[in-house]
C-alpha cells in the first residue's frame, strides 16, 4: 500500500518562514500560494484573480485545520493498493503535483507521513527502496530523459541501482518491448515523437520494477495520437497489476477509474467511486472541475457574427468570401458608418469609448510554401501551397498533428518568417473576384509586428521585466505606440520608424490603423502608458492596482498566463494567433480564455487558434481547418 | 518544432575511420598533432598532408567539407603568411632567420617583401591548416556522443585522484542532450519577442546587447525550471553520482588498441625523423 497518512506540506522560503501568504481579503478566498514563485502552471492557483468572466465565486472556501499556515497540502489521507487505479482530480494549484512529489520522497511531509509498504519516505535509509517501489512520471518528457540514446536512458535508473550488466540488459530489452519501443535502442531521444518520448520515460521507470506508478498529467504535452499511445500503455500496466495514481484534468478519463480523489486548495475533498462524484454537478463546479458558465455555444460572439453574414459557423469548406456580395456590402458599411457598427457590436461591459476594430483589412495568406534548410541534406518542407484568409471578427480553428507545419504557419502569418514562396499580407476588401466593381483595387500592406498578435504555447515563458507593467509596455514601446511614457524605452530605430508610419497613416486616415483603435485620448499622452497597462490588465481579469507593480515571477502560473496575454493585447492587435492557449489550464482557466476570445471577437479581432484539442475549439470556432503534413484541408 | 536541428558536424559512415574506437582516434589525433610540431622541413609537412588526404579519402568525407572548417581561421592564416612575408626593415630581415640580407625586395623605403619569409609563412600556415583539418576529420567521423564517452573513459583513471568523474560524465551527457532543446527554446522566445516588436539587429553594440535581455531572462528562468524537473526525474531514478554500474562496458578490442598504439608510435617517430 502507498499511504498518505494525515499528510501536510507547505513550501517555505529560504529563511524557513512561510512565504506562502493567504490571498488578500478582497478575493474572499483562502488560497495557498507557491512560495518559490516558480512559474509552474500545475502548482498555481486561480485565486486572487478577479474571475469576472468566468465562474466568479465558484470555489467556496473550505478552510480546514491548516488555516493560516499557508499549506499546499493539508491533512491528506489517501491510499493506493497494488492493482488499483485511482484518478486524482483538482484545479490548478490545488496541490496535485506536490502530492506526486511526496509519493516517492522527492518532498517530505511537514506533518503526518507518507509510506510505501510500511516504509516511510522520511526515513533516509529507505529512500532508495521507496523510489524503486514508487515511480513518478511527470508532465514534460523532455525534462525527464537524461541520456543521448534510448537504450542508455532506459538503463539509467537500473545503472544507478548498481545491478550487474547482464541484468540491466535483460530488463532494458523487456521494458522496451513492453512500451513498444523495441528497435529504437540507438535512436536519439530528440528525434522521437512526444508520445514515444513519454513512453521512453515510462520504460526507464518500469526498468526499476516499481509496484506503484504515479502519473502527473503524463499526456498534457502530447498530441491526440501520443495521448492515446500513453493512455493505452497505462491501461496495460494497470492490467499487469501495478497500482496507479493518475493525475489529470480529463474528466472523461476519470470515469473509468476504480476510485476518484479530488483535491481542492490543498484539501482532499472527495475519495470514492467515480459515479457518485460525477452525479454531483454542484460539487464538480465548487471544486473547479467544471465551469458551467462556459457551456459551448454560450459565447456571445457567435450569434452576432452570424448576423454579420461572414459565413461563420457553417463548418469547414465555407471560407470567407463564399458570399462575396454580402460580405463586401458589409465591409463598406463598416467603413462608412463605424459609429453605428460599433454600437451594434460592442458587448455590454466592454470598455467604453473603445472603437471596435472594424478594420477593412483582412489577413491574406496566398499560396504559401515554406522549406526549412532548403538545399541541404536536412531540407524539410513544412508548408505546401497554403492559402488562408482571416477576416476581422472571424474565429478560425486550425488543428493538426505535431510537426504538421502549424507553428511555421503561425510565424508566417505573424510576419515573422518570410515564406519560401507565396505572399502574406493585409489586404483590403474581398478576395479576387469578390471585389465590387466600384471599389478601388485592393490595397495591400505588409504584416508588421503588433498588428498581428502571436501567443505561443505557455506564453508565460516570455515574461522578463521587473514589473508586470514594464512587461506589458514592452511591445507598445518597441512599436512606438507610446508618445511620452514615463518608462524609459529601449527601442531600436526601426520600430520607431514603424511607429511613425502608423502615426502618419492614422493622420491620413488611411491604412489599417486609420480608425483609431487604441484607447488614446489626445492631450493625455503622459497617461498613455499607465492607461494601456490598466486596459490590458482589465482585459485579462486582473486588478490593475494589485498587479501592475508586482514582479511577473512572483505570480502563480495562472496569473502569469493572463499577464502574458495582456502583453500581447496591449499592442491592440487586429488579429490574434494563439497556439494551444488552454494547455495546462483547469476548467476555470479554460473558461477564462474562451470568454476573453469571445470578447475580442465581438470587438472585431480576427482570431486563429491552433490546438490539438478538437472537442474544445471546434464547437466554438466559425470554421475548422486541418493542417496535414504542410497541406491545409479543406483547401 | 518537429524539425531536428543538426548538431555537431558528424557525417555518419561505416569506414574504418568511423568505426575505429573513439579513444584511439583521440590518441591518433594527439600523435598527429605532436608529429606536426616535431617535423622540421617541407618533406615532413608534405608527408603529413598526404597522410591527412588519405584519411579523408578512407573516411569518404569530401575535402571541401574540411575546407569549409577553415573559414573561421582565414584571418589567422593570412596574418601568419603576411607577418612572415612583409618586413619594415631590410636589416631586421636578415637577423630573423638564417637568410641573408639579400633576401629582401624593397617596396617603399625599408618596407618590403622577403621571398624566403613568404616561404616560411606558407609553411606555418599549412601547419595550422593541417592542425584544424585533422580535428575536423575527428568530428566528421565521430558522433558527439561517442566523443564524449571517449573523453569520460580516458578521464576515468582520474577518479583515483578524487576527481568526480561520474558527475563530470553526467554533465557531458546532459549538456549534449539539452543543447538542442535550449537552442530551440531560445529561437521560440526570440520569435515571441519579435512578435512584440523586439529588434535584435539594429542600433549600436549596446542597444544590440540590451535587446537580448528579453530573450536571456526567460531562457534562464526556463533552464532553471528544466533543471529542477530534471533533478526530480533523476532522483526518482535513484541517481546519486556514485555506485553506478554500466550497461555498456567499454571493451577495447586488441585490433583497435594495436592500430591506435602503432599508429601513434609511427606518427611520432616519423615526426622526429623528418
Amino acid at each position: 500500500m502507498l499511504v498518505f497518512d494525515h499528510t501536510s506540506f507547505s513550501y517555505t522560503d529560504a529563511n524557513g518562514t512561510h512565504a506562502a501568504t493567504p490571498a488578500p481579503k478582497e478575493a474572499g478566498r483562502w488560497a495557498p500560494r507557491r512560495a518559490d514563485g516558480a512559474p509552474d502552471v500545475e502548482d498555481c492557483e486561480g485565486a486572487g484573480v478577479s474571475d469576472v468572466d468566468a465562474c466568479e465565486g465558484a470555489g467556496a472556501p473550505d478552510v480546514g485545520g491548516c488555516e493560516g499556515a499557508g499549506a499546499t497540502l493539508c491533512d491528506i489521507n489517501l491510499s493506493l493498493a497494488p492493482g488499483e487505479r485511482v484518478v486524482l482530480l483538482g484545479a490548478n494549484g490545488s496541490g496535485k503535483s506536490t502530492l506526486a512529489r511526496l509519493a516517492n520522497g522527492l518532498l517530505l511531509p511537514e506533518a503526518g507521513s507518507v509510506s510505501v509498504d510500511g516504509l516511510h519516505t522520511s526515513l533516509r535509509s529507505a529512500i532508495r527502496e521507496v523510489r524503486t517501489r514508487v515511480g513518478v512520471v511527470a508532465q514534460d518528457p523532455d525534462n525527464q530523459i537524461v541520456s543521448a540514446t534510448v537504450l542508455d536512458d532506459v538503463a539509467f535508473g537500473v545503472e544507478n541501482l548498481g545491478l550487474p550488466r547482464q541484468q540491466i540488459a535483460q530488463r532494458c530489452a523487456l521494458v522496451l518491448e513492453a512500451v513498444g519501443l523495441a528497435g529504437f535502442e540507438e535512436r536519439d531521444p530528440n528525434t522521437l515523437s512526444g508520445g514515444e518520448k513519454q513512453r521512453l520515460v515510462i520504460a526507464g521507470i518500469l526498468a526499476m520494477e516499481p509496484t506503484y506508478l504515479v502519473f502527473d498529467e503524463p499526456t498534457s504535452m502530447l498530441d491526440p495520437e501520443g495521448r492515446a499511445e500513453v493512455e493505452a500503455l497505462i491501461d496495460s500496466l494497470h492490467r499487469g497489476g501495478h497500482g496507479i495514481l493518475h493525475i489529470t484534468h480529463d474528466l472523461t478519463y476519470a470515469q473509468t477509474a476504480d476510485r476518484v480523489a479530488v483535491l481542492d486548495e490543498g484539501h482532499l475533498v472527495y475519495d470514492g467511486p467515480p459515479a457518485a462524484l460525477f452525479g454531483d454537478e454542484a460539487a464538480l463546479e465548487r471544486w473547479g472541475l467544471v465551469c458551467a458558465k462556459d457551456a459551448p455555444g454560450d459565447t456571445p460572439a457567435r450569434p452576432e457574427s452570424r448576423e454579420r453574414g461572414r459565413g461563420p459557423g457553417r463548418g469547414p469548406g465555407r471560407g470567407p468570401g463564399a458570399e462575396p456580395g454580402r460580405q463586401s456590402a458589409q465591409t463598406r458599411e463598416s467603413e462608412s458608418e463605424p459609429g453605428r457598427r460599433s454600437a451594434q457590436t460592442r458587448e455590454p461591459g466592454a470598455e467604453p469609448g473603445r472603437e471596435p476594430e472594424q478594420s477593412a483589412f483582412e489577413l491574406h495568406l496566398s499560396r504559401i510554401s515554406y522549406t526549412y534548410a532548403a538545399q541541404t541534406a536536412y531540407a524539410h518542407e513544412a508548408l505546401r501551397d497554403v492559402s488562408l484568409i482571416v477576416e476581422p471578427g472571424s474565429y478560425t480553428f486550425l488543428s493538426g498533428r505535431s510537426g504538421s507545419g502549424k507553428s511555421t504557419l503561425l510565424r508566417i502569418a505573424a510576419g515573422l518568417l518570410a515564406p519560401s514562396s507565396g505572399e502574406a499580407c493585409f489586404c483590403s476588401g474581398g478576395s479576387g473576384s469578390a471585389r465590387m466593381p466600384d471599389r478601388p483595387l485592393p490595397k495591400t500592406l505588409p504584416i508588421t509586428p503588433g498588428t498581428v498578435g502571436l501567443v505561443f504555447q505557455n506564453p508565460e515563458s516570455q515574461l522578463f521585466a521587473a514589473t508586470v507593467a514594464q512587461d506589458i509596455l514592452f511591445g507598445p514601446q518597441n512599436l512606438g505606440l507610446l508618445q511620452k511614457s514615463g518608462v524609459p524605452t529601449a527601442q531600436g530605430s526601426r520600430p520607431r520608424a514603424r511607429g511613425r508610419e502608423r502615426e502618419r497613416e492614422r493622420e491620413r486616415g488611411t491604412g489599417i490603423f486609420a480608425q483609431g483603435s487604441r484607447p488614446r485620448a489626445r492631450g493625455r499622452d503622459d497617461d498613455e502608458g499607465p492607461a494601456l497597462v490598466h486596459y490590458a490588465l482589465e482585459a485579462v481579469g486582473l486588478e490593475p492596482k494589485r498587479f501592475a507593480e508586482r514582479s511577473p515571477f512572483s505570480l502563480s502560473g495562472g496569473e502569469m498566463r493572463r499577464v502574458a496575454l495582456a502583453c500581447v493585447l496591449a499592442m491592440r492587435p487586429h488579429f490574434l494567433l494563439l497556439d494551444e492557449p488552454t494547455a495546462g489550464l483547469d476548467a476555470r482557466g479554460r473558461a477564462f480564455v474562451h470568454a476573453l476570445l469571445a470578447r475580442l471577437l465581438a470587438e472585431g479581432t480576427g482570431i486563429v487558434v491552433v490546438s490539438h484539442d478538437r472537442d474544445e475549439f471546434a464547437p466554438r470556432a466559425h470554421r475548422h481547418l486541418m493542417l496535414r503534413e504542410g497541406v491545409l484541408w479543406p483547401s | 518544432m518537429a524539425l531536428v536541428v543538426p548538431f555537431g558536424q558528424y557525417v555518419p559512415g561505416t569506414s574504418p575511420v568511423h568505426t575505429l574506437d573513439a579513444r584511439m582516434k583521440l590518441l591518433l589525433v594527439a600523435a598527429y598533432v605532436a608529429a606536426l610540431f616535431l617535423v622540421d622541413g617541407w618533406l615532413g609537412l608534405l608527408f603529413a598532408t598526404a597522410l591527412l588526404i588519405v584519411g579523408y579519402r578512407v573516411a569518404h568525407i569530401p575535402l571541401r567539407l574540411g575546407a569549409r572548417g577553415l573559414k573561421p581561421i582565414v584571418i589567422i592564416l593570412a596574418f601568419t603568411f603576411l607577418a612572415n612575408t612583409l618586413t619594415f626593415s631590410a636589416d631586421l630581415a636578415g637577423s630573423i632567420g638564417a637568410e641573408t640580407a639579400t633576401d629582401f625586395i624593397p617596396l617603399i623605403g625599408s618596407f618590403g617583401i622577403r621571398p624566403l619569409g613568404a616561404l616560411r609563412g606558407l609553411y606555418f600556415a599549412l601547419r595550422i591548416v593541417l592542425l584544424v583539418s585533422v580535428t575536423s576529420l575527428l568530428t566528421f567521423s565521430t558522433s558527439i556522443v561517442a566523443l564524449s564517452d571517449a573523453l569520460t573513459q580516458l578521464m576515468r583513471p582520474l577518479a583515483a585522484l578524487r576527481v568526480p568523474t561520474e558527475d563530470i560524465a553526467m554533465m557531458f551527457t546532459i549538456a549534449l542532450r539539452f543543447i538542442p532543446l535550449t537552442a530551440e527554446e531560445a529561437e521560440k522566445i526570440m520569435v515571441a519577442q519579435s512578435a512584440r516588436g523586439a529588434v535584435f539587429d539594429a542600433g549600436g553594440p549596446l542597444r544590440r546587447a540590451r535587446a537580448w535581455v528579453p530573450v536571456l531572462v526567460p531562457l534562464f528562468v526556463s533552464l532553471f525550471r528544466r533543471a529542477d524537473a530534471l533533478a526530480g526525474a533523476m532522483e526518482t531514478r535513484c541517481y546519486r553520482g556514485r555506485g553506478r554500474t554500466h550497461l555498456r562496458v567499454s571493451t577495447l578490442s586488441g585490433a583497435h588498441l594495436a592500430a591506435g598504439l602503432i599508429g601513434a608510435l609511427v606518427l611520432v617517430a616519423g615526426g622526429i625523423v623528418l
